[in-house]
């Protein structure tokens, strides 16, 4: 004999379950595509220690808030968006690469560093939690200056953590560099000993630049707005391949050196409206370097 | 090939069959949960009951409330064979254990869908076997009842005893631990 009641209270559970399940498969759908925090801190991270100064910009994993996380320092202010006027502006410190934020009101958000993102959760935000996840935003900063006794002047470009940056005199000396950023360490090298190691300390940075042989200098540079940065040019003067380079200054100062073959020379004057500059009765094209560009072959 | 008839032993051969399948069953369930729960990338975030204060002691108190009728059940379900045992008694026993594992469905959502199958200590590692075999247990005992004729005595005490323990456990490992640990509100 089969009795009916037991399969119907299993029929019974099943539904409830498949309803359930098909509920939060809807309503947490946006949270799938996201990684979990807590799942992304039990894998080994690359790195979980915070940049000295960044941006990191993402959202909740069910895309209702958005996330702004400014790091300066230990010091960490966040914003958190879900629309409506809904907006809390939020203040706490870094230890190592875990976040911890609160605000007046309630709010607060904790997170952890994994490699070039953070997950975390806010909490208390609108009655809820929700976990997000943020990316760091790559910000493009120029930094521009001379030798202490104006020997060189130098323009270094920074993009996330890379760096690229042209040394010159205007006449004889120059020399491009590559390198990277690492918190506030910078450190550039080129060819035939050429080198630029410094720190960064608010808007300055400060070190020492090596254009070659015997040619060591301290130097100081700033935070500068355009037109200053580097700006390059290869291009063939009769029939000669010429590499030119500029450091351009904030205030529209430029210095460049010329290099075809063993041969240098001051490099034309750049139109900074437009780039172009005239050699030989020619007019040519330059274009500003970015931190992430190759400037120096391997 | 006729077989041997085993004149000894006729009560083996007439419930082998529902048995097998039943218990292969409640095997099923529990390991097709456990895979889930494992495989499956937890969302840590799901719909929650609404009215506590977090979806935490949601949970718990859906727990609790589970297993107050399992305890109703394990008090009827001790006298429901006896000859003594009044109508209304099986009544209770069958809507009680209903209830019971409605009230759980909700919980277990949430567990295996926002938190997964975890690891990380001995008592969240027991809460997890647990409720897989809970569910197990559940699946065994019902496709059990459907061929209650075909079942030997003992399989509905030791079914039953199996859903209870592992429930009452279930809601140790969970609800009891965050009474304990954050204090009891709602």
């Amino acid at each position: 004999m089969t009795r009916q009641g037991p399969l119907i209270t299993l029929g019974s559970v099943l539904l409830l379950t498949v309803v359930f399940l098909l509920a939060n498969t809807q309503a947490a759908k946006p949270g799938s595509t996201v990684a979990a925090p807590t799942a992304a801190a039990s894998a080994v991270p690359p790195a979980t220690t915070a940049p000295l100064h960044a941006l990191y910009a993402g959202r909740s994993s069910g895309d209702q808030v958005t996330v702004a996380i400014a790091v300066n320092g230990r010091k960490v202010a966040a914003d958190l968006n879900a629309g409506q006027a809904s907006e809390v502006s939020l203040q706490g410190s870094v230890n190592g690469g875990k976040f911890t934020l609160t605000s007046q009101n309630g709010p607060g958000l904790t997170g952890s560093i994994s490699g070039q993102d953070m997950f975390g959760t806010v909490t208390g935000f609108l009655g809820q939690s929700f976990p997000f996840s943020a990316a760091q935003a790559v910000v493009q900063a120029v930094y521009t200056g001379r030798s202490s006794g104006n020997q060189v002047t130098l323009a270094v470009d920074t993009q996330g953590d890379e760096a690229a940056a042209y040394i010159c005199n205007g006449k004889t000396i120059e020399a491009w560099l590559q390198g990277s950023v690492h918190g506030n360490q910078v450190s550039l090298t080129g060819n035939k000993g050429a080198s630029l190691t410094g720190s960064l300390s608010g808007l300055d940075m400060f070190g020492t630049v090596t254009a070659g042989a015997g040619l060591s200098f301290p130097f100081s540079a700033e935070l500068s707005p355009r037109p200053a940065g580097v700006y390059q040019a290869r291009i063939a003067v009769n029939g000669l391949a010429t590499r030119i380079g500029w450091a351009v200054l904030p205030d529209g100062t430029q210095v460049g050196v010329a290099v075809a073959g063993t041969t240098k020379y001051p490099a034309p004057s750049l139109d900074l409206s437009n780039n172009s500059f005239t050699l030989d009765g020619s007019s040519f094209t330059a274009a500003p370097v970015a931190g992430r560009d190759t400037v120096v072959s391997p | 090939m006729t077989s041997e008839p085993v004149a000894a032993y006729p009560a083996r051969d007439q419930y082998a069959r529902p048995l097998l399948v039943a218990l292969l069953s409640g095997c099923g369930v529990a390991l097709l949960l456990g895979l889930y729960a494992k495989l499956h990338h937890p969302t840590k975030y799901a719909l929650d009951v609404g009215g506590f204060s977090s979806p935490l002691y949601a949970k718990a108190w859906l727990t609790t409330a589970a297993a107050v009728f399992a305890i109703v059940q394990l008090i009827t379900g001790a006298r429901i064979t006896r000859q003594a045992a009044p109508a209304w008694m099986a009544t209770v026993h069958r809507w009680s254990g209903r209830i019971a594992i409605l009230l759980t469905v909700p919980v277990i959502i949430h567990c295996i869908y926002a938190l997964g199958f975890g690891t990380y200590s001995a008592r969240v590692i027991a809460h997890s076997v647990l409720g897989c075999i809970f569910y197990g247990a559940f699946v065994t005992k019902m496709l059990c009842l459907v061929r209650r004729d075909a079942m030997p005595k003992w399989v509905f005490p030791v079914m039953g005893g199996v859903v209870f323990v592992s429930l009452i456990a279930l809601w140790a490992t969970s609800a009891l631990w965050l009474f304990a640990t954050k204090g009891v509100h709602s």
